[in-house]
């Protein structure tokens, strides 16, 4: 019965997770189309929610890693992943609060890392996994993306450069439908494939699945409508600052800067690599933006992801074993991660409320590109 | 312990996929540019030429980011 409602709460932290993923990834993912004027705010929004949704159902190979790469399935319980989800949600927030672009996914892994720690020691974590499905990819999939995006556009300046500004401009509008949507395809499929994969992982621990299991179809169905429903609710508050605080690039730069994510994303899901998206995505808009006017990017914005890269894994991962520490406290009951639950609360209504007084987040890594 | 093989797939993949379609749908709408252009100034045969090569283009982007989305499923 205990080992049920623990269940119960890890399932549905999970799933508040995967929500906040959307809602904080929204502007990511429908930016570049809204700042180009390729698509209306509503339209965009409701595309890439529609995209996130249906990316959700078209791989399961990220995962597969996530509940079989990372931590040792074996040693693991269901309070283990309730405390890695906790360190996951509390480092985004404190990240958030503060307007560092951390990534959701890293977080994820190191909060899992860390309590899986806590819980059994070193040994529960699988160093093969870690290092060559998250860590590795983690650093070579935006420097890709800015690398890919960069060259595009310098190829397509090239190839249209001497044609009417107006058709270009009309054409690669047109084409940022397709490669909008493309990216939010791709990052349905990446980040709600990481909540299926820790939910998997519960299931695992509590002895519902076997080792080794792909998800159910009712984890699918569940991570892809809280991710697209979190995009969907993200998605107003990004309308209401259109026009102030989101980037500046031409059409050009816009697709060029979608498809080089997509293309990453889509290739490293494919090989089940759980990637941050919102560093890939950032890359590829700093790579189109570079190769037009090097003093067009944000360069800060890179420094930040760089201490993101490096503070995200070992900050989740030393919060998700002070959960786990939390949570035994009261026993291996229900009680722990309940208590765990409610300071939890307690700290997203103080993130809110600070946020709320200071004001949102700037979504950008490039300005002035036009 | 790292997945080179994998990973330098995943290089060679984006590199192809992502400068590819973005280069086929710029040759597409130079395509279209040429079209309108060549058109206006009524050289016909040049402007049909454009306009098959701007097709051709568009359909090459559209098989790749075709293929490319099912390769993954």
């Amino acid at each position: 019965m205990s080992a049920d409602v623990i269940l119960v709460i890890v399932v549905g932290t999970a799933l508040a997770f995967d929500f906040t993923n959307g809602f904080h990834d929204t502007a990511n993912v429908v930016a570049t189309s809204i700042s180009t004027r390729a698509a209306s705010p509503q339209v965009a929004v409701a595309f890439a929610a529609l995209l996130n949704f249906v990316g959700a159902f078209i791989s399961i190979s990220v995962a597969a890693t996530v509940a079989n790469d990372v931590v040792d399935a074996a040693v693991i319980t269901p309070t283990v992943v309730f405390a890695g989800l906790i360190g996951a949600i509390a480092w985004n927030l404190i990240t958030w609060s503060f307007g560092l672009p951390s990534s959701s996914s890293h977080a994820l892994i190191g909060g899992v890392v860390g309590s899986a720690v806590a819980a059994s020691g070193l040994d529960a974590v699988l160093v093969d996994g870690v290092v060559g499905k998250v860590l590795v990819p983690a650093v070579i999939a935006p420097l890709l993306a800015f690398t890919v995006a960069g060259i595009a556009i310098g190829l397509s300046y090239r190839i249209v450069g001497g044609q009417r500004p107006g058709t270009v401009t009309r054409g690669f509008r047109y084409g940022q439908i397709v490669s909008g949507g493309l990216l939010a395809l791709a990052h349905g499929t990446n980040d709600a494939q990481k909540t299926m994969g820790i939910i998997t992982l519960a299931l695992i621990a509590n002895g519902t699945l076997g080792a080794g299991a792909d998800p159910p179809f009712w984890v699918i169905v569940s991570s892809a409508a809280a991710i697209a429903l979190g995009t969907y609710s993200g998605g107003w508050r990004i309308i209401k600052t259109t026009g102030t605080r989101i980037i500046k690039m031409d059409s050009a730069q816009g697709f060029s800067a979608q498809g080089a994510g997509a293309a990453v994303i889509l290739t490293s899901t494919h090989f089940g690599f759980p990637l941050s998206t919102t560093h890939v995505i950032n890359g590829g808009v700093m790579g189109a933006g570079a190769a037009k006017r090097i003093s067009a990017v944000r360069w800060g914005v890179a420094g930040n992801i760089m201490m993101a890269w490096l503070l995200t894994l070992p900050a989740a991962a030393a919060i998700g074993a002070a959960a786990y520490g939390a949570s035994r406290i009261f026993g291996t009951g229900a009680l722990g991660p309940a208590l765990v639950t409610l300071a939890a609360l307690s700290l997203v209504v103080v993130a809110f409320a600070r946020r709320s007084q200071r004001g949102a987040p700037v979504p950008a890594g490039v300005e002035g590109g036009s | 312990m790292i997945e080179t093989s994998e990973l330098l797939q995943t290089v060679i993949a984006s590199v192809v996929a992502g400068v590819g379609a973005t280069v086929a749908f710029a040759i597409a709408i130079w395509g279209a540019a040429r079209f309108v252009d060549l058109s206006r100034s009524e050289r016909s045969v040049a402007a049909g030429a454009a306009a098959a090569v701007g097709i051709l283009a568009l359909a090459v982007t559209l098989a790749g980011v075709a293929f490319g989305v099912l390769a993954i499923v």
